[in-house]
């Protein structure tokens, strides 16, 4: 199912009832913005939602129903208990001025943290979901390629930059800008100044 | 590596990942059987920095310098998205003048980007004449970007609320001046790029991405919009003040050209966004507002207003090689950002790279290579290793290049025959 050109672009009401048909209930949050900007006050509206993990892959096709969707990236992060993802999506490209950001939450726990992969829809996701498994620590079910990518292979394997818990960077880095962890004084013993280890 | 099972023997040979003339590191692995390759896939991450992380750990206004720093050629990409995905979150209004003072920045900074990358192109195929020609024309918009700014490169001109300092209308004459010179040797530009027929020979046809990969991969920038993608952020999600502007989509179609998507139509594309550019900010000189050009001068009130903020907010511009992409999250009584997540055209691009390089020959690999215009684009040296001896050979850089110098000497010894 895939809706005809000729009824593009799809307004951001028309996106709501398209979710609320596909996916009903399921939908937890659904925030609609608009911004004008400049003076003849065009607006850009942005779509912010969150959906069970259940109906995570539902959600994506019914985004695949309106256009081929332009996946902008992937950003997520450590909220506690569970780990938060953000799946930036765009539709409606192509007709000036109506673009829509639909901006798709899922929250994981932080005992299971899973998620089906979405390459089998938006084959330029890889890159973005590599990403993840590596930073976030989550892991991302029937991914076509699981190797690092941008970090290093002696990274430690149970740490991820972007956690703020026991698995996250806590002594693996030193925050020079902060007054208060600033380095010491040069001494005879210890003459470029800095802590000690840094030796 | 030798593919089992067949009788042909595909060898594997990685590019990168250092290379000093190049600003990153970069590695591509590329599988060639004879002259043909069958295989790429790239291997980014030589020079993660971890940026995001350093973000997450400064308040928002000392992280505007750092992501000014992100990419050493588009230094105003970075800190407007920033900057926008701060004031989305955190509900601030820029003026209508920062609006379009904006807008002439990135404008000019297209301009750059642009006449740089025909350079790069131009002597990654055997032209190092073109190669300093275009680098001597962009040096006239190095010299207006610090007339304006004072900075050759990271101007320093966003902050939250509109932008840092003005353009006053005595800088108008410098301004056309520039736009003048750009116009009249656009002829000269054309000419060489699209006219050539030895450039012809060496673009038409090579390193071609076809409409539905595009799509399918997220591709974004010039580099889908010569295969006939209709995606310019632009146009379909106006910041700053495009929404008030004229402007087009800039595809092959538009100049009765087909969309193949080939290495020629991407030259193309970029050499129509420049004539686009000057017309971009022609017009905002005629439109521009005489406003303030900060919602709020005072740099402490507008920080304790972040403090307070709690919200997410995303930034998203058209950068000179594409859609650029940030998001920010505040939260109430944190200084620093709670989240900070950076999307730089490139990586979108990255997974072009399969397609286009699919059956091309390794003379074609530096031209295809910087075709989508990478921000991390690093040629260094190709090692071939034959498995069934175990003997290795390595090319420089230099040798990649001289061998795609010769195939356009090749060509053009078949022309004048």
């Amino acid at each position: 199912m895939m809706i005809d050109e000729e009824k593009l672009p799809l307004t951001m009401n028309q996106i709501e009832k398209l979710f609320q048909k596909v996916l009903g209930e399921a939908v937890v949050e659904f925030k609609k913005e608009k911004f004008k900007k400049g003076l003849k006050g065009r607006e850009m509206k942005v779509i912010w939602m969150r959906v069970e993990r259940e109906n995570f892959l539902d959600a994506i096709r019914a985004i695949a129903y309106v256009q081929i969707p332009h996946l902008s990236v992937t950003s997520g992060s450590d909220m506690g208990d569970f780990v938060e993802l953000i799946y930036h999506f765009h539709v409606n490209y192509g007709y000036p001025g109506e673009e829509t950001s639909i901006n798709l939450k899922v929250h994981l726990p932080k005992n299971d943290l899973t998620i089906p992969t979405i390459t089998e829809i938006v084959p330029g996701a890889i890159t973005t979901e590599r990403e993840k498994q590596e930073f976030l620590g989550i892991t991302v079910k029937n991914i076509p390629d699981s190797r690092r990518l941008w970090l290093d292979e002696n990274y430690p394997k149970n740490r991820y930059p972007w956690r703020w818990d026991e698995k996250g960077m806590e002594g693996m880095s030193r925050y020079i800008h902060d007054p208060k962890e600033s380095t010491q004084k040069p001494t005879s013993d210890n003459p470029r100044g800095g802590d000690e280890d840094e030796k | 590596m030798r593919n089992e099972g067949k009788d042909e023997t595909t060898y594997e040979v990685p590019i990168g990942p250092i290379h000093p003339a190049l600003k990153e590191p970069f590695l591509i692995k590329f599988k060639i059987d004879g002259e043909r390759i069958v295989g790429a896939e790239a291997h980014p991450g030589m020079n993660h920095r971890g940026i995001e992380f350093m973000g997450m750990h400064r308040n928002p206004y000392k992280v505007i310098p750092l992501s000014e720093r992100i990419c050493g050629i588009c230094s105003i990409v970075h800190q407007h998205m920033f900057v926008t995905a701060v004031e989305h979150a955190a509900s601030i209004e820029p003026t209508n003048r920062a609006r379009y003072i904006r807008v002439i920045m990135s404008e000019l900074e297209r301009i750059h980007s642009h006449v740089l990358w025909a350079g790069v192109a131009a002597h990654e195929i055997g032209f190092d004449t073109h190669l300093h020609f275009t680098w001597m024309i962009r040096e006239k918009v190095m010299d207006l970007l610090e007339y304006i700014t004072g900075n050759r490169v990271n101007y320093a001109m966003w902050t939250f609320g509109g932008v840092n300092r003005d353009i006053p209308k005595k800088m108008y004459p410098k301004i056309e001046a520039t736009l003048k010179y750009y116009e009249e040797l656009y002829g000269k530009l054309e000419e060489i790029f699209l006219g050539d027929p030895s450039i012809r020979l060496r673009t038409i046809g090579v390193g071609v991405l076809t409409k539905e990969e595009a799509l399918n991969l997220c591709g974004v920038g010039p580099t889908v919009r010569a295969s006939g993608v209709r995606k310019d952020v632009r146009i379909d999600q106006p910041y700053a003040a495009y929404g008030d502007l004229d402007i087009e989509y800039q595809l092959p179609s538009l100049y009765g050209y087909k969309d193949t998507g080939d290495v020629f139509s991407k030259t193309l594309v970029r050499l129509k966004e420049l004539v686009q550019s000057i017309d971009i900010i022609r017009q905002c000189l005629d439109q521009i507002p005489n406003e303030d050009i900060n919602s709020e001068p005072k740099m402490a009130a507008t920080l304790n207003k972040l403090k307070k903020a709690d919200g997410e907010g995303i930034g998203r511009i058209e950068a000179p090689r594409g859609e650029a992409f940030h998001y920010v999250r505040l939260k109430e009584g944190k200084e620093e950002l709670d989240c900070w997540k950076v999307r730089a055209s490139t990586y979108n691009n990255l997974a072009t790279y399969a397609p286009m390089f699919m059956g091309e020959q390794i003379a074609d690999i530096p031209i295809i290579a910087a075709c989508i215009d990478p921000c991390i684009g690093c040629m260094d040296r190709a090692e071939i290793v034959d498995v069934n001896t175990g003997k290795r050979w390595e090319y420089e850089h230099e040798e990649l290049q001289r061998l795609s110098v010769k195939k356009t000497e090749k060509l053009l010894g078949g022309l004048k025959r």
